[in-house]
């Protein structure tokens, strides 16, 4: 099991297109992909969950990711949140 | 910001069937457009198909929330829709979608986001969506949404209540019609903007809506009356209680709030038994046609008494100038150039009465669709158009009577014809306004006052020849009755204008049948009289019966007197029209013991209009001043029995 936190730029924030965005992306990786921010907590996999969660911009998310390709996941997954989730 | 907050029970639209995307997105736009979330529907749909083309909004489990930030959200908002069988919304999972949720967000802020959080986190739960796609009604929807945000955010029912509404309000006027409404507006908007949420109810012309419940009356600091009627009380009992007008409600509601929230007002103590104003009732019929004429009455009033005071002036102005009122005959009033100039603005006005009078009446029924219909309906009663012949070259009016009769039916049938409309695909809601009701109101009220004015007519020449069979058996006095108290029956309608256009052409000496030329100047003086008659009753009841009147009646009472001295016998209308079972009968009365004794007193008329200032021409002119004296005082007394004081609500 590996985490990191980082901090969502985009200025939206996980609204539903960069969620989707993310939610997909994860649903590539074999691991089990947790998001944690202001005391929620997501199933990165979901994109219902992820919007229910409410991340907005500037929220520090905690991302875990425990599998076998986790390390490849958690990756993948800060540098889409660094990135802005395809936003600005 | 609650879900059950943005998401208003006519935003929502239950089991329905959709084609496609496209028709989904179309129909969630339309409901946001009608519960005015969005200004704008064409920006509104720019930027969700936008949004869309970005990829789907369909969240998958029959999910789909459409949704767009745009400059032309006037407030976020959510509509809603079920479709039990589904539309492909191009869902991640590939299902269909079959909850749809539209949401319309400002462009500022992160409301946007938090509204999608919510609404997500709700809809996460599959017993809510069971729920929704089970609920029958937009109340139903609510109601389990309200439930699981309770559940789901910690929103216990009786915590919500206290921050809930900590001062409740009641709001009522005589008319429910906008005060009503303004001072809850008022009173939320700054309830809301001190933080004290605050909760209005009002109780309007369609009853009580918004009605506080017994937990919030027993929860509140206080209630705020701001009314210019009754409103149930009781219900108050042991809570502090501000009474205020409604002018207060709107004009300081801040101020009233505060005092509410210092603690500094009195706790009320409900004495006597219930009180008879209860708020949930419906109003009785009578009461609604009394207020549908109401509405009428008061904006006829302006007409009336303006161009009334123009004809009057008229006169005036003609016999200062020295005009011999018999010379001029039917032309009195309009011989010199500026008396013509104030007859003739004086009766446009005056012509505008009665459509006025029957399009607010038709307006108060029917709404806006109402309007057309009654100001049709009473120009077309004004002018007799029938079938044969629908340009009114050559008919008889219907009058007050016709007119009130076309802004009844048409504002009724214009309500039922609302109602059918309501079945009507909802693509044509755009021209409902624009083109269905104006055309087929005006179809209906056309069609049926040219049915009922031939009936006119023939009431008309009916009266007409029983009239000549009076004259011809010298039945003087009764004639003189007869044709005084027809004036009065219904004050420009078929009855007053047989009894005028007999009395006129009699003068004229056109029906020669008159064994003394003497008789014919005594009829045309009985109905002169009996026109004079009913204002000046009214008048004088205004003046030695105040109680009988409402304040605005009373200051209007005034103006009768120069209209009644004027001949101006449609001064009286106003009053006829909210009262005609006490008015018109008083009114008949009085004039056919006017015209009675004007013809025993032989007192004889040359001109056929003018009243006081054709007095010059009137043979035995202070006896018929005693005559009118007397049969305006028989009216008045006769009025003060008939009349009832006005109930202190009205």
């Amino acid at each position: 099991m590996v985490s990191k936190t980082v901090t969502v730029v985009n200025s939206q924030g996980f609204h539903m297109r960069p969620a989707a965005a993310f939610a997909a992306e994860m649903g590539k990786f074999k691991s089990h992909i947790l998001l944690e921010s202001g005391g929620k907590s997501a199933d990165g996999k979901s994109l219902m969950n992820i919007i229910a969660a409410c991340i907005k911009c500037g929220a520090e998310v905690k991302v875990t990711a425990s599998g076998e390709d986790e390390d490849a996941a958690l990756e993948k997954a800060v540098s889409m949140i660094e990135a802005g989730l395809g936003e600005t | 910001m609650r879900i059950v907050d943005l998401l208003k029970p006519e935003a929502i639209r239950l089991h329905q069937t959709l084609a496609d995307k496209s028709e989904a997105i179309e129909r969630l736009i339309d409901l946001h457009a009608s519960v005015g979330n969005v200004r704008d529907k064409e920006v509104f749909r720019a930027e969700i198909l936008k949004r869309e083309e970005l990829g789907s909004t369909a969240v998958g489990d029959g999910i789909a929330i459409p949704h767009a930030k745009s400059e032309t959200v006037a407030a976020p908002g959510l509509a809603a829709m079920t479709v039990p069988s589904g539309v492909d919304y191009g869902a991640p999972d590939g299902k269909p979608s079959d909850i749809l949720f539209m949401i319309a967000a400002p462009l500022d802020g992160d409301l946007h986001l938090e509204v999608l959080s919510r609404l997500m986190t709700l809809l996460m739960d599959e017993g809510l969506r069971a729920k929704l796609k089970a609920a029958k009604t937009p109340e139903e929807f609510l109601a389990a949404i309200d439930d699981m945000e309770r559940e789901r955010f910690d929103e216990p029912k009786a915590e919500e209540k206290q921050d809930g509404y900590r001062v409740l309000a009641v709001t009522a006027c005589p008319t429910g019609i906008a005060h009503t409404y303004m001072a809850a507006e008022a009173l939320e908007k700054a309830g809301k903007a001190m933080g004290y949420p605050l909760k209005a109810e009002t109780n309007g012309s369609a009853g009580a809506k918004n009605v506080l419940t017994a937990d919030e009356i027993a929860a509140c600091d206080g209630i705020i009356i701001a009314a210019d009627k009754s409103v149930e009380m009781s219900r108050f009992d042991g809570k502090p209680v501000l009474s205020v007008s409604v002018s207060d409600g709107i004009n300081k509601p801040e101020e009233l709030i505060e005092k509410i929230r210092s603690g500094a007002v009195a706790v009320y103590h409900h004495t006597g038994a219930k009180v008879a104003v209860a708020s949930g009732q419906k109003e009785s019929f009578g009461r609604q046609i009394y207020k549908h004429l109401m509405n009428g009455v008061s904006h006829m009033l302006p007409f009336v008494v303006a161009g009334g005071i123009f004809i009057a002036l008229a006169f005036l102005i003609d016999t200062a100038m020295g005009v011999d009122p018999h010379a001029a005959g039917g032309a009195f009033g309009t011989v010199t150039p500026v008396a013509a100039w104030f007859k003739n603005i004086g009766n446009f006005a005056f012509n505008l009465m009665i459509p006025v009078l029957a399009g607010f009446i038709a307006m108060s029924i029917a709404d806006r669709p109402g309007f057309l219909v009654g100001m049709v309906g009473g120009i077309l009663a004004t002018n007799g158009a029938t079938f044969s012949d629908p340009a009114a070259a050559n008919t008889i009016p219907s009058g007050f009577l016709g007119a009130l009769l076309a802004s009844f039916v048409a504002g009724y049938l214009m309500r039922g014809l609302e109602r059918l409309c309501d079945r009507l695909p909802r693509s044509l809601e755009g021209i409902k306004p624009v083109l269905i009701y104006p055309l087929a109101g005006l179809g209906i009220v056309a069609v049926m006052m040219c049915a009922v004015n031939p009936f006119m007519g023939m009431i008309n020449s009916a009266m007409n020849d029983g009239l000549m069979w009076l004259s011809a058996r010298h039945l003087d006095v009764l004639l003189g009755a007869i044709v005084a108290g027809m004036m009065a029956i219904d004050m420009g309608g078929p009855f007053n204008k047989a009894a005028y256009v007999f009395g006129s052409t009699v003068m004229l000496g056109q029906a020669a049948s008159m064994a003394d030329p003497n008789v014919a100047y005594q009829i045309m003086a009985a109905v002169m009289i009996g026109g004079m008659v009913p204002p000046i009753a009214i008048a004088l009841s205004t003046t030695f019966f105040k109680n009988r009147w409402t304040a605005e009646e009373r200051k209007n009472g005034v103006v009768n007197y120069i209209m009644g001295l004027s001949f101006i016998t449609e001064g009286a209308i106003p009053y006829a029209a909210s009262y005609p079972l006490a008015v018109i009968p008083s009114c008949i009365v009085g004039s056919a013991v006017a015209g009675a004794l004007s013809v025993v007193f032989k007192c004889t008329l040359m001109a056929p209009h003018g009243g006081i200032f054709v007095f010059a021409v009137v043979g035995n002119w202070y006896w018929y001043l005693l005559a009118l004296a007397i049969g305006s005082v028989v009216s008045m007394l006769m009025l003060a029995l008939l009349k009832k004081k006005p109930k202190a609500a009205a």
